[in-house]
Order: C-alpha cells, then sequence, then structure tokens
C-alpha cells in the first residue's frame, strides 16, 4: 500500500525515477556536508559571545531587562495572536495591544517618565530591526489608506497628486529614499530641529512603504462591487461614513493578503538600514565581523543571522495567514 | 456661476499642497546658503578623478563626472539584463517543479522558495560575496575541466571573465529574483482550468508537449504583469550592488555626493536614471506582450 503510493507519487516513469534518485542523493550529500559542518567544523563561539549583541544592541547593561520585556512581550502577543480563537476575550483587546506595542517600544527603548534615558545610538540588534519594522508599518497603514483613496477620488487635483506620489515612490529603489531620507529630511526641516537617524529611517520608510500599501489597498477597493455604495446611499448615509463604514471594511479584508506580505517585506528590507550606519540585526553582524577577534567568521555569522530573519519572517508569515483565516470566517457568519 | 464645495475642496488642497513645497523649498534654500553650497548642475563636467574597477566604454579618473555616470547606468544595466534572463530560467524551472508530477522535487523547491524569499536580499548578496567569493582565497574551483574557472577574482567561462562583484550581484539577484517568479509561474499555470490537462491528455499528447502548446499559451495572460513588477523590483533591488562593490549608478552617484556635497542633484539624477530604466523594462515587456496576444490571434 504505501510502496504503491511512493511509487505513484515520485517513480511513475522512468524519467521520474531519474529525477527522484538524484535528488535524493543530492538531499543526503548536502545535508550531511550541512550537519557535519553545523556540528564539527563551525565556530560558534563568535555567535554565542555576542548574543546579547544580536538581540539588543550595545544596550547599557544594567538597562537590558527594558528592550529584553519589550521584545516577550512580541512573543507573548504573537503567541496570544495565534492561540486567540481558544480564549473568548482576548480577540477584543488584540488590535488595541498591538497598536501600542510600537509607542511602547519607544518608550521602553528611548526611556523618559522615570526611565533613564538611553541615545538611539545605543539601540540595535533584533530590538531595533522589529521597532523599525513595526513603528513604520503602524504609520503607513492609515497613509496608504488615505493614497489610496485620493487616487480613486472624483476631484482632478487630489487624484492627479495621490497618483504622481505613488508613482513616483514606486519607481524609485528603496536604499536611494533611505539613503537621502537621511541626507535630505534635515536640509527639508527648519534650523533648530533635529531628529535623530532611528526616527529619520522611519520616516523614509514610512513614506516609501505608504506608496506600495496604497496599490495593495486600491486593488481592494476595486473589487468591492459599486452596489455597496448605492446602498448606503439608498440608507441616507453621508459619504464619509460610506466609505469607512463599508467599503473600506470590505476593501482592506481583500487586501489583507498582501498587506501582510508587506509587512515581512519591510521587516526584510530594514537590513538595507546596515550599509546606512544604523546597526540593526544586520548591521549588528556586520560590526562584529569588522572587529579583528572575530574576522573571517563570515559563513557562522551571515547562516546565524538567516536562521534568525527566516524563524522572524516565517513567525509573521503564519500569523498573517492566521489572521486571513479568521477574517474569511467572519464574513461567512 | 455657482462654486461646487468640491471646487473649493480642490483649491483649498492645492493651496495646501502650494504652501507645504514652498515651505519645504524655503527651508532647504535656507539650509543651502546656510552652507554654502547652492544649487547647480556645472560640476558634472568637472573630472571625477575616481577610478572605476569595471566600465563598458573606455573611462579614466580625468573623464568628467557625466560620463562616470553613465557608465554606472550601463554597468546597471548590464548586470539587469543578465540576471534578468538567468531568474526568469530559474524561476520557471522552479515554478514548473513545483507544480510538478514528483512530490519530492515539488517538496525540495518549496524549501527552495521558503528559504530565499524569507531571508533579506542583502543578507544573501553579502553571503555570496563574501562567502562564496571572497573566502575562496587562493583557491580555484574548476567543476567541468578548463570551460569554468571560479575564484574569489570571480567567474571564467569559456574565456569571458566575470569579476567577483558582478558574479555576486549576478547570483544573488537571480536566485533572490527566481523565487518570486517561481510563485508567478505557479499562479498562472494553475489558474489554468484544470479540464485543459485532462483534454489534450485524452489526446494522447505528453505532459510536456501538452505543456509547451496547450497550457502555457493559455497561462501567459495571466503570467506577464506578473512577471513585469518582479523585473522591475529587480532593477531597483540591483542598487543593493554597493554593498558587495560594484559600481553601478546608485554606487557611483553616492562616491559623487560625498565628493560634492550635493545630495539633491545626486537625487534627482537617480531619479531620472531610473525612469529610463523602468520606462525601458516596461516597454519591453509591452512589446512581448503585444508580440504574443498577436501571434495568438493569427
Amino acid at each position: 500500500m504505501i510502496l504503491k503510493k511512493i511509487k505513484q507519487r515520485a517513480f511513475s516513469n522512468i524519467l521520474d525515477s531519474i529525477t527522484t534518485l538524484i535528488i535524493i542523493s543530492f538531499i543526503i550529500i548536502s545535508l550531511t556536508t550541512i550537519l557535519k559542518w553545523i556540528f564539527f567544523s563551525a565556530n560558534w563561539s563568535v555567535v554565542k559571545i555576542n548574543l546579547p549583541l544580536f538581540f539588543f544592541g550595545s544596550f547599557p547593561k544594567d538597562q537590558l531587562w527594558r528592550p529584553g520585556l519589550w521584545m516577550s512581550l512580541i512573543a507573548i502577543l504573537s503567541f496570544a495572536t495565534l492561540l486567540a480563537p481558544r480564549w473568548k476575550w482576548v480577540p477584543k483587546f488584540l488590535p488595541i495591544l498591538w497598536i501600542s506595542f510600537a509607542p511602547l517600544g519607544i518608550f521602553l527603548l528611548g526611556g523618559g517618565l522615570g526611565l533613564s534615558p538611553v541615545e538611539s545610538r545605543n539601540w540595535g540588534g533584533l530590538t531595533l530591526t522589529i521597532l523599525l519594522t513595526s513603528f513604520s508599518a503602524i504609520l503607513s497603514l492609515p497613509l496608504g489608506i488615505v493614497l489610496a483613496l485620493g487616487r480613486q477620488s472624483e476631484l482632478p487635483v487630489i487624484r492627479k497628486a495621490s497618483s504622481l506620489y505613488i508613482d513616483t515612490m514606486r519607481s524609485v529603489p528603496l536604499i536611494a529614499v533611505l539613503f537621502f531620507g537621511q541626507l535630505l529630511i534635515p536640509l527639508f526641516l527648519p534650523i533648530g530641529l533635529e531628529i535623530n537617524r532611528v526616527y529619520r529611517a522611519i520616516i523614509a520608510f514610512t513614506l516609501f512603504v505608504s506608496a506600495y500599501l496604497a496599490e495593495d489597498i486600491r486593488g481592494g477597493l476595486q473589487s468591492v462591487p459599486k452596489t455597496q455604495r448605492e446602498a448606503g446611499e439608498v440608507l441616507g448615509l453621508h459619504p464619509l461614513q460610506i466609505t469607512c463604514l463599508i467599503i473600506l471594511p470590505q476593501a482592506l479584508r481583500v487586501a489583507l493578503p498582501s498587506l501582510t506580505n508587506q509587512a515581512v517585506g519591510l521587516l526584510q528590507n530594514t537590513s538595507l538600514m546596515a550599509i546606512l550606519g544604523l546597526v540593526e540585526l544586520l548591521g549588528i553582524g556586520r560590526s562584529i565581523l569588522a572587529n579583528p577577534e572575530f574576522i573571517g567568521r563570515y559563513i557562522e555569522v551571515y547562516v546565524w543571522l538567516a536562521a534568525l530573519y527566516w524563524v522572524v519572517c516565517t513567525l509573521m508569515a503564519l500569523i498573517a495567514r492566521h489572521l486571513e483565516k479568521q477574517m474569511a470566517l467572519e464574513k461567512r457568519g | 456661476m455657482k462654486i461646487s464645495y468640491k471646487e473649493i475642496i480642490q483649491a483649498l488642497f492645492a493651496l495646501f499642497l502650494i504652501i507645504l513645497i514652498c515651505v519645504l523649498i524655503n527651508n532647504i534654500s535656507i539650509n543651502l546658503t546656510r552652507t554654502g553650497i547652492g544649487f547647480s548642475f556645472n560640476w558634472l563636467f568637472r573630472p571625477a578623478s575616481f577610478a572605476l574597477a569595471e566600465h563598458p566604454l573606455p573611462y579614466s579618473p580625468s573623464d568628467s563626472y557625466a560620463w562616470a555616470l553613465f557608465m554606472g547606468w550601463l554597468n546597471s544595466l548590464k548586470v539587469i539584463i543578465y540576471s534578468l534572463l538567468l531568474a526568469t530560467v530559474i524561476g520557471v524551472f522552479i515554478g514548473l517543479s513545483r507544480i510538478g508530477k514528483n512530490e519530492l522535487l515539488r517538496v525540495v523547491s518549496a524549501g527552495y522558495i521558503t528559504i530565499i524569499r524569507q531571508t533579506p536580499l542583502l543578507l544573501q548578496l553579502m553571503f555570496w560575496y563574501f562567502v562564496a567569493f571572497l573566502s575562496l582565497k587562493e583557491t580555484v574551483l574548476k567543476p567541468i575541466g578548463n570551460l569554468l574557472s571560479i575564484s574569489n577574482q570571480g567567474i571564467n567561462f569559456l574565456g569571458i571573465t566575470l569579476s567577483a562583484e558582478f558574479s555576486s550581484l549576478l547570483l544573488g539577484l537571480s536566485v533572490f529574483t527566481s523565487a518570486y517568479i517561481a510563485e508567478v509561474v505557479r499562479g498562472g499555470i494553475n489558474s489554468v482550468d484544470k479540464g485543459q490537462w485532462e483534454s489534450f491528455r485524452s489526446l494522447g499528447l505528453n505532459d510536456f508537449t501538452g505543456l509547451y502548446t496547450i497550457i502555457i499559451p493559455q497561462a501567459l495572460p495571466a503570467i506577464l504583469p506578473g512577471l513585469t513588477s518582479q523585473y522591475l523590483n529587480l532593477a531597483k533591488n540591483s542598487t543593493l550592488a554597493i554593498a558587495v562593490g560594484y559600481s553601478d549608478i546608485y554606487a557611483i552617484n553616492d562616491t559623487i555626493i560625498n565628493q560634492t556635497g550635493r545630495p539633491i542633484e545626486g537625487f534627482i539624477i537617480l531619479l531620472l536614471s531610473f525612469l529610463f530604466l523602468n520606462l525601458f523594462i516596461s516597454n519591453g515587456m509591452e512589446i512581448i506582450n503585444t508580440m504574443i496576444t498577436s501571434s495568438k490571434n493569427n
């Protein structure tokens, strides 16, 4: 029975059998090489010694509980989201918790209100990666919605301006937006007003990502049938009420898969700040490799970073699929 | 004449935009006079006085900044075109493996896609450059005799030499984009009605002929738009060349801004270069698209 199934799935004809055998030998050879390297040849001391750096950057030693607390909260929140349907009362609070989560990060990292201030150049590692991602995501969603609505507006001036913004942003590479964000934002601000590198990066990410979100949301808006607006008008609702209460919720549900993909992409793209002088996860890896003590340990550091990014991104994707499923259920009910 | 509230809203919005732009321009001109730089493009014709490792046309440090920028643009175009071809070949192969009959092949290609898509491109590029090429040090790999040799100097294939910088960028971009192209191809082929497979099989065609003559022509309209946007992404991603030291348009622009201290002019130049590159790719794809649709109608 099992043999028959295997034959059907992997050995149905000669060509198939040859492919299967080639793949099996390829898998065996590469797995043994990789496992041998991981357990015997690789020297993981560079990762072990620098573990706090990878997670928290060069945050002051006695204050490490702050990024630590914030990261644990994310982990708890992520698992709560995944398990939410089992506990009835949790789902109501989740959206509020997720939104308040980025400002909490700024407070815990930056200090103030009783916490000793820590300068942004001491922020780093995975903590900074997640801070950049969450803050930019939360800011760019409303901006993206406004741009998408603007592009669909019947007022030509607003429509043209939104289109121009979206199309220009989408044709420029991200690294250019980030680089010029670092250089030009101080030039555009009045003298005396200065913002640090992390906030400049967040502004640049927000400006860039919102153009992409806008296009995804526009796709969602176009999928909502015209009759929905007409139904709203018949009920005597104000156009603004129709947009916010009837059209947008449906559009966002349709756009959700692409929006969450953008979020995963955003997290990966925060690594670009490594070439622009922030020590987020990839940046801290580079600065560790620049340390003479660990010189030449490229493979260990890069493999470790890839694994870390993979776990975080896959977790994000899992949460996203879970959200999509829940939304779909809601629609049916 | 009555003025409707829509016109008032538009006028107010336009006024707001104009004021915003004026405030920004005012701030920037104050900052520029303060630093004493000003705004002009005259420097474009002064000698660049930096060397370029790779230039498709003759170039020396005494040539102008404009010429150096043009070399960068050509370098970008070169790496984009090669990566685009390689990414398409790998992507189509992985995409077809993903829907093929062989279950093991499906699992392996799914693993490839998740590893590539869930790690940052910049990390992958650094991996290719520092681990795959530079860590070879003195060793020269010759997998198929003298036809192909791989060393920390790059790749030599049938007498064509590619620098380590170019090769790692080419491989990194192609592998990364191929995972996305594979998903586009898979989606396109899955969008074709399952009945089409059954009908060509019942006509006695084998899977390869059927795929090539029946399925792919129907899947192309669904595949091409996705492919175009992946190509545009590839072009934008090629600016990460700066991380592996390849002199593309962005890297040269970066050097020039550091030398001249003129970020605004640099930004405008970069914007225009990418406008051209994007037009180039989307027009090219448009031509391919019309070629395919017109050949189908005949």
